[in-house]
């Protein structure tokens, strides 16, 4: 392992890929620092781009935005309190804090450092845990790779959508718009009613822009009306109040430590996300605190835990992805997505098919987060500029690059068409609380189900039984049982809650 | 309209789809035959839409006809929706004109469209925007990634 790994660093450190490395660092921060603009947002735009160079340029360089992406959203969060991600909500509890007290330069120190020491650990864990992962789940054939998928969508469909219902409806409507056009196995024409542009079915990447992007730009353009949060900074006289000592950082270490860590087990779980581990993270660290009064007024703790937990999240939640071909949330989708369109299919056998591939995509994941602790550090005068870019410049270009990023596909304008489709389709869906992210996972998944079921089904032959033999299978049955059931008990006592809250008032 | 009227719409409109690709015939065409067949697994899933369709659709409708009280998460403010309308006149226009008028003309009056829409009246920065904009994207495209842009079609 540690020969690939130093293979991938003599792999990642040449021209192409440290250039994508550090135009994704600069993208990421800008379109995280600008408010209403996700890193998921970014990473939909810069996706086409990446088609044209080599997939190690092209996926260092999405990954590189969304490291840098996650980071971004806490410039917003502490210097103009509007967290650019739900996951900066607690760091713009402390972080703005601080820097309404003339500490803005403490608070994003503190920031960048909890964020880059969170990934570096969970690209660590990622580095260690991913490949003897694979080595287990190689010796899944078709048959355990179709319960695999089984639970791959329940729990995503049970835990990402605002009831299980809607969560797994979501999925399956994904899975049905996957099934439009020609068959992969049959070579049949499905579901098209006689459109022809529909026999290619529907291109990946503008059903990703219009799912998951262009209703955000729909919400600020409903959200217009809404003053405009202008920067004005404070600044402290002392230097002291620009930086963390080091004093300052070794104090917070333990807590930096601690929320990674549940940051990274939060990220492996397919269908939680960055938010539940910063929550988590931020509960841990205030319940642990001697000092559980300043959380909230500016603790240094308060934006460790809440930063290192959600970068954490970033490396972690590979590992479904890269080991067993689950992603775990919509930025994951979309990345499985980029790893699919450059050739490469992630599960088990990638590091024994793309060992090269994978091993540089690792070392420039720890490239990633040196670029983001010294372009992050330096840029701080641009960056606090960019946080207080007014929406009327941003989301106009969004829309443009949403177009050609959809029409970059296949050239075609039909796919344009697509994109507006599908727009109004994920706008539809956030407004009746359907998940765009399990409608994609829905969507990236469906095709791999229908591979692995119609190998097994072969393998079986006419007794249908054997698909319920293998004891692999069994585990999974019962996860994504168990999953299902925890998601409807937890509704259950967050409706009951809710409810006993209204009887309340 | 509340979220409640929005389930019954949503789940009656995938019930009669789901059910229209559980009983039309001719939704497959051509094709080899397999074990598991080209229409099996639209099938199942479809079956599951209509599951679902029926677990949102169901206590919604109820809700309606019981007049039950609303769920904060049920109320759907209509502000704003108005710009949203006009947001998507402006993208269907820009569809129906790309190959007309081509991008370099249709995308910088797009750019000023929804800049003024989102409230901007910075007229020297926003039309500067809207020019160099979209003259970087199409030489970019054409010149680093050969993606040829929809030109002017006179």
């Amino acid at each position: 392992m540690f020969s690939n790994i130093f293979q991938g660093f003599a792999t990642v450190m040449s021209a192409g890929p440290l250039l994508g490395i550090v135009l994704g660092v600069c993208v990421g921060i800008v379109f995280g620092a600008i408010p209403g603009i996700s890193a998921i947002m970014a990473i939909a735009i810069i996706l086409p781009l990446t088609f044209y160079v080599d997939p190690i340029v092209g996926i260092t360089m999405l990954l590189a935005v969304y490291k840098a992406g996650i980071y971004g959203g806490s410039i917003s969060a502490i210097l103009i309190n509007t967290p650019g991600a739900a996951a900066s909500f607690l760091t713009s509890l402390d972080g703005h804090a601080l820097a309404r007290s003339g500490k803005a330069g403490k608070a994003l120190c503190m920031s960048l450092y909890a964020s880059v020491t969170g990934e570096v650990l969970a690209t660590l864990v990622l580095i260690f845990v991913a490949a003897p992962i694979s080595l287990i789940s190689l010796q899944a054939g078709p048959i355990e790779k179709v319960w695999l998928l089984v639970f791959a969508f329940t729990v995503v469909g049970s835990m990402t959508g605002e009831s299980v219902p809607r969560g797994l409806l979501s999925c399956c409507v994904g899975m049905m718009f996957a099934m439009v056009g020609m068959s992969s196995l049959t070579g049949a024409v499905r579901l098209t009613f006689g459109i022809p542009d529909l026999i290619s079915g529907f291109t990946f990447l503008p059903v990703l822009i219009g799912v998951l992007v262009m209703p955000e730009v729909i919400d600020a353009v409903r959200r217009r009306k809404a003053p405009h949060q202008d920067l004005v900074l404070k600044v402290s006289d002392d230097p002291a109040d620009s930086r963390v000592s080091l004093r300052e950082y070794r104090s917070v270490l333990g807590t930096i430590i601690k929320s990674s860590g549940i940051g990274t087990v939060i990220g492996a779980l397919p269908g939680l996300g960055s938010s539940a581990a910063a929550f988590l993270a931020y509960g841990e660290a205030k319940r642990s605190s001697k000092n559980p009064e300043e959380f909230g007024k500016g603790s240094l703790h308060g934006i460790a835990a809440a930063e290192s937990s959600n970068n954490a999240v970033c490396g972690s939640s590979m590992i479904p992805m890269l080991t067993l071909s689950i992603p775990g949330d919509d930025v994951t989708a979309l990345l499985m997505g980029a790893f699919l369109i450059h050739g490469i299919t992630p599960g088990p056998t990638i590091f024994y098919e793309h060992t090269d591939v994978i091993y540089a995509i690792f070392a420039g994941f720890l490239l990633v987060d040196l670029f983001l602790l010294v372009i992050a550090r330096f840029g701080f005068p641009l960056w606090m500029r960019v946080a207080s870019v007014p929406p009327y410049f941003i989301f106009p270009c969004v829309t443009v690059f949403a177009v050609v990023g959809a029409f970059t596909a296949n050239q075609s304008l039909s796919d344009v068409m697509i994109l507006m489709v599908f727009t109004l389709l994920g706008y539809g869906m956030r407004l009746v609380g359907l998940n765009p992210a399990a409608f994609i996972i829905g969507f990236i998944l469906m095709p791999l189900l229908e591979q692995n079921l119609d190998q097994a089904v072969s393998i079986v032959g006419g007794d249908y039984l054997r698909m319920l033999a293998s004891p692999i299978g069994w585990i999974f049955i019962g996860l994504s049982v168990l999953s299902v059931v925890s998601a409807i008990r937890s509704n259950r006592r967050g409706r009951r809650k809710a409810a006993a809250l209204a009887a309340a008032e | 309209m509340t979220r409640r009227h929005l389930d019954v719409i949503l789940c009656s409109v995938l019930i009669v789809a789901g059910v229209l690709i559980l009983t039309l015939d001719g939704l497959a065409q051509g094709g080899v035959e397999t074990q598991l067949g080209s229409m099996l697994m639209p099938r199942v899933v479809a079956s599951l839409i209509i599951l679902f369709s029926l677990m949102i659709g169901l206590p919604s409708l109820r809700g309606i006809l019981q007049d039950r009280p609303l769920l904060p998460t049920e109320l759907i403010e209509a502000e704003g929706l108005d710009g949203v309308v006009i947001y998507i006149a402006i993208f269907t226009a820009y569809w129906w004109a790309l190959p007309i008028l081509g991008f370099l003309v249709a995308t910088p009056a797009v750019i000023l469209a929804v800049a003024v829409l989102l409230g901007g009246r910075s007229w020297v920065p926003i039309l500067a925007m809207s020019l160099i904009t979209p003259t970087i994207i199409f030489y970019g495209c054409r010149e680093l990634i050969r993606v040829y842009l929809p030109e002017w079609s006179f």
